[in-house]
């Protein structure tokens, strides 16, 4: 077994997967609603056309400026994401599906690894984003293929209204946690320059309590490293000609802490360094507008322990969109999509290389002011092969004038490519892994309500989905040899939920609260396929919470404010019998702050209490995580 | 009509807010850690259970999960006690359970990832020492009463005092070392070649050790991947190569005089991608069994390999192999898919038919008998 999980990818990964809860309201109706009275513009509404899309809001990207996405994702989102520990690799999973069928996405590119299919939130400072859109289910299809679950897209913005904005943060934390970030916005209403830098560094050495040994231990080799620059270039040429240029570079070291069992006789360490850049000119005119984007990536991973692996990967994504309005209500836009990957990795033979090209329609028909009708196709030549043909139908109703309540609902089909390890990899590739396919159904509705005042504004969300996915990847060993795992298209999983979401605003006078909660119901299950054991049918699959639920409030006075998070995460099955399972837990964190306005100056002053019950708990098996810990952050905000 | 729906609001935020606060509050204070439960806890063995007839059915786990476990298995009432170790001990094995020696009342686990030997007591399971200072230890060799070696996954043979319970020293090798066989004054240890190389620069090779010097005299050039080896009656040592987990090789079985250190046989396996493994031989000492594509067996004249298994087992993830040394059944595991619980089958010898199954814990892959069945 030990050799095996050296050379070959952990074959669990893929029948881990998960779901969980956020502070996302969901399908906002595509209205506009003016909430100047609140102090921060949060979860403006995206248009859905029946889809869900929902969007972080800000207060809460500015509050964990210094956190990493999976920390945000698990405390906010209805994503349920998977840590093997403080800093260590954490993937995300929703509405019942795998970390392969979550798209992680910067400014629209998919940013998962060509090679492993996944992206690790880890390793992704929120600081680097101006926004979080969570894109739901078959609403993906509108970026991309593949993403059975969804997909998160992290934005970069101008605004065109800035002239200079300097904004320095200085965050300390337990376990020798330093993060500075320094973000300078600075241009005119033709040009914007975003410039961002962000620098961490952690010992992560907090202490645990072996259950084995009965004694406080400390985490070992868990330091990580990290630092990040990006530059984002804004031109608006009249108003016809929109140019941006994006760049980001980003260096991460850390090393990986032995589980608690085992003992490192040679303490890993892995080493990742980003290159990204997009290059995006858009043209509008009244009837129609084009929309020219490419992108590259150099991507680079080193992992050694007593051996050396180093992983190379570049990718080339390129993306027209023609968008015509106006023919009678309706919105078309067709695009080509260009997509190029290649792989020089150790654990391959020669260097691997692939080639998608895509043809892409979209559909939106305001059928009337009720209804709005969206259909997007797409179909891909994957080196050469044709891809299963893709669509997603969704529509939009609103039945009342007085009441901002809609009803959505939507079809998709989808298909997922094998990847690249999954074809190349070391003797264990397998060349002739067919796609993983997907059809999902789901309906919801939304409702908002502000008062006339604008003292009041409140939301509810409900949303069920159905999905059947098919040909499923699973790693085994081949017949009649333990000693080789290869990839195999065999589980059949079907995953069905539920997602709930309340959110409430109210302000009067110096005071001002909130409150969003956020619940999912998933159940995800084995179905009967040729892979299936007997005890494994009908069962929940591993590391996917049935129930998930988080809720955030805030409360504000004056320059004070204080926010409460509280998640809870049910049972997890740890075999796919379900017959082990991690208890369910919740956990609370805390943030005080004040802020103090001078005349171009905020400064601001946040306690963090990550933990607030001390709970001594572990996420996956084996996987220590820490105790109550502490951060203190020193905020300086200079605008002009 | 929206004066009424402010004025209910208000209300409603309030009780909301004073309602989630007292339950998040409340849920909060669970004090017990959150760690892998079963959702039916094994009961702690009752009294009437002495070990002494019966087998342990070591389970490996996961590897990196920490959930290795022992499954006592009674002949006579036909109890699965599963999860001994934790029961009795209230701590967890460690990380993947290689091998469980019996001496002298005494079980010896070898647990590799957790790089320990944990010894229990026989009488009642109970933890008499950890022993710790190995390199990822494979397997277990007893010498004499108070010496034995232990195989590592890193490089050196350990040297174990069986009286004191600790490692008194190393016999030096970089090569990952697996299964030993004493004879005479020497103990057959296979080697693999160094962990971190790939299959095709490593050079396997059965090393030969004096035990009285604790010292490698000797070498036998094998085929890649030797990780089974047993002795016959006429004391020929038989040992199964792989071929290399990645197929550099044919998988092969070759015969050793021991005395002569040089191989006189090779039997090749046909390359289908089917790998033969877990070699074993029976009270006789002169049937070989090993897995390959379901339970084969082989008399130990035999001029060739078997063309199909003694048992076919289709369906099943066969992963383990065992003789029971006191009577001769054969004990096979089925892995299930690696993340569930396991199976345990016993078959006749002499008819090949299916005596009893029960089920294990996470991946069953080796077994310690204390007595017939």
């Amino acid at each position: 077994m030990l050799r095996i999980s050296k050379y070959g990818i952990s074959p669990f990964i893929l029948g881990c997967l998960f779901l969980c809860p956020g502070i996302l309201h969901a399908q906002k109706i595509a209205d506009t609603l003016k909430l100047k009275e609140f102090e921060v513009i949060g979860n403006y509404p995206v248009n859905n056309n029946g889809f869900k899309k929902v969007r972080i809001d800000s207060t809460i990207l500015v509050q964990n400026l210094n956190a990493d996405l999976s920390t945000l994702l698990s405390k906010y989102s209805s994503i349920f994401i998977k840590t093997y520990g403080n800093g260590s690799l954490a993937t995300p999973s929703f509405r019942g599906t795998s970390a392969h069928h979550t798209q992680v996405e910067w400014n629209g590119i998919s940013l998962n690894s060509p090679m492993m299919g996944q992206t690790d939130l880890a390793i992704l400072p929120v600081s680097q984003f101006d926004g979080i859109e969570i894109i739901y289910g078959g609403a993906g299809l509108f970026n991309s293929s593949g993403a059975f679950g969804g997909i998160i897209n992290l934005v970069s913005e101008a605004d065109w209204n800035n002239r200079l904005n300097i904004d320095l943060a200085q965050s300390f934390a337990s376990f020798d946690t330093y993060k500075t970030t320094l973000n300078v916005a600075s241009g005119t209403q033709h040009f914007q320059s975003l410039t961002k830098a962000n620098f961490s560094t952690s010992l992560n050495n907090f202490e645990y309590n072996n259950t084995d040994s009965n004694k406080v231990e400390r985490q070992t080799n868990a330091a990580c490293h990290q630092y990040g620059l990006s530059e984002d270039l804004f031109f608006r040429m009249g108003r016809k000609h929109f140019l941006s240029l994006k760049m980001w570079y980003s260096n991460n070291y850390r090393q990986i802490p032995p589980n608690i069992s085992s003992e490192n006789i040679y303490d890993p360490e892995e080493e990742d360094k980003s290159l990204r850049g997009i290059v995006e000119y858009k043209f509008l005119e009244k009837k129609y507008n084009i929309t020219v984007r490419s992108a590259l990536i150099d991507d680079y991973m080193n992992y050694r322990d007593s051996v050396e692996y180093i992983h190379k990967y570049y990718s080339s994504v390129n993306r027209i969109r023609f968008n015509w309005v106006g023919i009678r209500n309706l919105t078309i836009k067709p695009g080509i999509d260009f997509t190029y990957d290649l792989v020089d990795s150790d654990s391959y033979e020669d260097v691997k290389t692939r080639t998608n090209a895509g043809l892409f329609g979209e559909i939106v028909y305001d059928a009337s002011k009720k209804i709005k009708l969206s259909l997007v196709l797409r179909e891909d030549l994957v080196d050469g092969d044709l891809m299963p043909f893709t669509f997603a139908g969704g529509i939009q109703y609103k039945p009342l004038k007085k009441f901002n309540w809609s009803m959505s609902a939507n079809v998709s089909r989808n298909y997922r490519m094998p990847t690249l390890n999954d074809k190349y990899w070391y003797k264990s590739g397998n060349p002739d892994l067919k796609q993983e396919q997907n059809v999902m159904v789901e309906a919801g509705n939304v409702f908002n309500f502000l008062t006339a005042e604008n003292h009041l504004f409140m939301e509810g969300e409900l949303t069920g989905y159905y999905s059947w996915i098919t040909n499923l990847i699973l790693w085994q060993p081949t017949e009649g040899n333990s000693y080789l795992w290869k990839p195999v298209n065999l589980a059949t999983v079907h995953a069905r939920g539920i997602e709930a979401g309340i959110t409430l605003k109210y302000q009067i006078r110096k005071w001002a609260a909130g409150l969003n909660s956020n619940y999912t119901y998933c159940r995800s299950t084995n179905e009967k396929s040729e892979a299936t054991t007997q005890d494994q049918e009908g069962k929940q699959l591993i590391y996917i919470p049935v129930h998930s639920f988080n809720s955030t409030i805030n409360a504000g006075w004056k320059t004070f404010y204080v926010t409460y998070n509280f998640v809870y995460t049910s049972r997890r099955y740890t075999g796919t019998d379900n017959e082990t399972y991690m208890p369910g837990y919740n956990l609370s964190n805390i943030f005080f702050g004040k802020n103090i306005n001078l005349k171009n100056i905020i400064l601001s002053l946040q306690l963090e209490i990550n933990n607030l019950f001390d709970l001594d708990y572990q996420s996956i098996v084996d996987r220590p995580m820490p105790g109550r810990n502490y951060g203190i952050t020193l905020r300086g905000q200079f605008k002009k | 009509m929206i004066d009424t729906f402010r004025i209910n609001f208000r209300y409603i935020i309030l009780s909301t807010f004073a309602a989630l606060a007292a339950t998040m509050t409340f849920v909060s204070c669970s004090k017990d850690p959150i760690r892998e439960q079963q959702v039916d806890p094994p009961d702690p063995p009752d009294s009437t259970i002495t070990f002494s007839d019966g087998c342990f059915v070591l389970n490996e786990g996961n590897f990196n999960w920490g959930n290795a476990s022992v499954t006592f298995f009674d002949y006579g009432t036909e109890t699965v006690v599963d999860d001994l170790f934790n029961t009795v001990n209230k701590r967890s094995l460690g990380d993947v359970a290689e091998s469980m020696n019996i001496f002298n009342g005494r079980g010896f686990i070898v647990v590799n990832n957790s790089g320990k030997i944990e010894v229990v007591s026989l009488t009642d399971f109970t933890s008499v020492k950890t022993i710790e200072g190995f390199n990822a230890p494979r397997y277990m060799e007893i010498i004499d009463s108070s010496k034995a070696y232990v195989t590592n996954l890193y490089g050196n043979i350990s040297i174990l005092n069986l009286k004191s319970l600790e490692v008194t020293g190393n016999i030096p090798t970089s090569d990952w070392t697996e299964k030993m066989i004493r004879y005479n004054q020497y103990v057959f240890v296979t080697s693999i070649g160094q962990f971190n190389q790939a299959t095709d620069a490593r050079h396997p090779k059965v090393y030969v050790i004096s035990a009285k010097e604790d010292q490698i005299i000797d070498s036998i050039v094998t085929g890649k991947e030797p990780v089974g080896m047993v002795i016959d009656k006429k004391d020929k040592i038989w040992v199964l190569c792989t071929g290399g987990w990645d197929g550099v090789e044919k998988p092969a079985l070759y015969r050793i005089d021991p005395n002569l250190r040089q191989v006189e046989k090779k039997y090749t396996f046909p390359s289908d991608g089917t790998v033969p493994s877990r070699l074993c031989i029976n009270p006789g000492k002169d049937t070989l069994y090993f897995l390959n594509k379901g339970i084969c067996r082989m008399p130990v004249t035999s001029t060739a390999l078997p063309e199909t298994p003694f048992i076919e087992t289709s369906g099943s993830n066969l992963y383990g192999l065992d003789i029971n040394p006191y009577n001769g059944t054969i004990w096979v595991t089925d892995a299930g898919d690696y993340v569930q619980n396991g199976k345990v089958y016993e078959y006749s010898p002499a008819t090949g038919a299916l005596l009893r199954s029960f089920k294990a814990g996470r991946i069953p892959s080796a077994f310690a008998f204390t007595a017939a069945d």
